[in-house]
């Protein structure tokens, strides 16, 4: 059974990695933005199945908790400074001058 | 097969520390830094340290990332072109890193290898502080006992630690007397006050009693289970900062007023320190809280031990949510305390 939930957590860990590739790659920022809130969901979900593997899921839960509460609130400030800036996407090194700011 | 774990996560972990110096946009590095420090906690968590992992799920998912975002709001969101020197600059600091990184691999090597019974960290006073935090403070959880009692000095100071840094954030960054335009255009011409949404706001008026419920609860349990005051004072600082986001700066000041929140931020330490100077007045140590048993009706030196570290714990908590609070209103404001993020 162990060997089952390790397995599950393993995939999920492949999961976030497709995650943070578009995390990485974005073009826009919102897709970074999105990527990593999801990145935030897998982890609650992973330290669960931590717990179940260590065969200790009391200690394991209320981190996962704390995420589950609080996840959001990072999400949320950046989206609060795209109401302000529009400018979404991000070249890099063919910046406009205006958004050299 | 946990190496799987391990090896994924380590392998994400090193990615996103280097897209996070790779990208331009500033803001998708705090965003980056975000994913590391939520992969930070999984890896922690992996290798049984749970309380470590509870401190950098509350920081990092509560309050790190938004204090990134409110700086670069003010600040700005690219990297700006350095016109001078380049070359010499980047050829300094890859010679830099190689060798520092070069003499850190150097120095791995001699490394105990994780969980070995032997290595120096776990031969000298770690086997006591297990064997023995039951019977001297009964508190069940050893990470407690140690932060609290065993090494109650150095969380004094590291309380006082934060305290230093919320007070100087506060001296930098507040502007007395000085308003800015309500009417005032952003950078691009929009208007300041950005429209609050009616969903975001629900959803805040609905998850904030239970985030804070929550942080009461980690505060009073981490005797028993990963938490304690730090960790219960982010998440209750988390909570006031998420009503900032979804109303605005005023809603929080209404509730969380400037002076109030100074008076708490100090109430706190002094909470701490005075427990400390109650154990001297008594006739022991600094912060040997067994002697307390005296002035607390019916308990023994041991109870005495595992009630003060609730008290110096709640002082803490008082501290560090007030201090989360300060800062996150300071920067996201400007220092002018009248509109935020």
């Amino acid at each position: 059974m162990p060997d089952f939930f390790v397995t599950m957590g393993v995939g999920l860990c492949i999961l976030m990695f497709l995650t943070l590739v578009r995390a990485f790659r974005g073009p826009t920022a919102i897709d970074r933005i999105i990527g990593v809130n999801v990145i935030g969901t897998k982890t609650t979900v992973l330290l669960v199945i931590i717990g179940i593997v260590y065969g200790r899921v009391d200690m394991f839960v209320d981190i996962s908790l704390a995420y589950a509460l609080l996840n959001f609130i990072a999400t949320l400030a950046a989206a609060r400074y795209f109401q302000h800036h529009k400018e979404l996407r991000e070249t890099g090194f063919f910046l406009r001058k205006r958004d050299r700011r | 097969m946990i190496w799987c774990f391990d090896f994924i996560i380590l392998l994400m972990l090193v990615t996103c520390a280097f897209a996070a110096i790779w990208s331009k946009g500033l803001l998708s590095a705090g965003m980056i830094l975000s994913a590391y420090s939520f992969l930070m906690a999984l890896l922690w968590t992996e290798m049984g340290a749970v309380d470590v992992a509870f401190t950098e799920a509350a920081v990092g998912a509560g309050v790190s990332t938004v204090f990134m975002i409110a700086v670069v709001y003010h600040t700005r969101r690219f990297i700006q072109p350095r016109r001078y020197g380049r070359m010499f600059f980047k050829l300094m600091g890859l010679l830099a890193t190689l060798i520092l990184g070069g003499l850190s691999l150097y120095a791995a090597s001699d490394f105990p290898s994780w969980a070995d019974p032997s290595e120096p960290a776990s031969l000298h006073v770690a086997p006591y502080y297990i064997e023995n935090t039951i019977r001297d403070t009964a508190v069940p959880n050893v990470v407690t006992s140690v932060l609290a009692d065993y090494r109650g000095f150095d969380t004094m100071f590291e309380t006082t630690v934060i305290l230093t840094a919320g007070l100087v954030a506060h001296a930098v960054l507040r502007r007395l007397g000085r308003r800015r335009d309500p009417n005032r255009k952003t950078n691009d011409g929009r208007p300041v006050e950005a429209h609050t949404s009616i969903v975001v706001q629900r959803i805040a008026r609905i998850m904030v009693p239970f985030i804070q419920l929550y942080a009461l609860y980690v505060v009073a349990h981490g005797h028993h289970s990963p938490g304690g005051g730090f960790q219960g004072g982010v998440i209750l600082g988390a909570s006031f900062i998420l009503v900032g986001l979804a109303y605005n700066i005023q809603t929080v000041l209404a509730r969380f007023s400037e002076p109030l929140g100074v008076l708490l931020a100090n109430t706190g330490v002094l909470l701490y320190a005075g427990i400390g100077v109650a154990c001297m007045v008594l006739g022991a140590n600094f912060l040997d809280y067994g002697i307390l048993s005296r002035v607390l009706p019916g308990t023994s030196p041991v109870m005495a031990r595992s009630h003060a570290m609730l008290g110096v714990e709640i002082g803490v908590a008082i501290a560090v949510s007030a201090i989360m609070v300060s800062i996150y209103i300071n920067t996201a404001s400007k220092g002018y305390h009248d509109q935020g993020l």
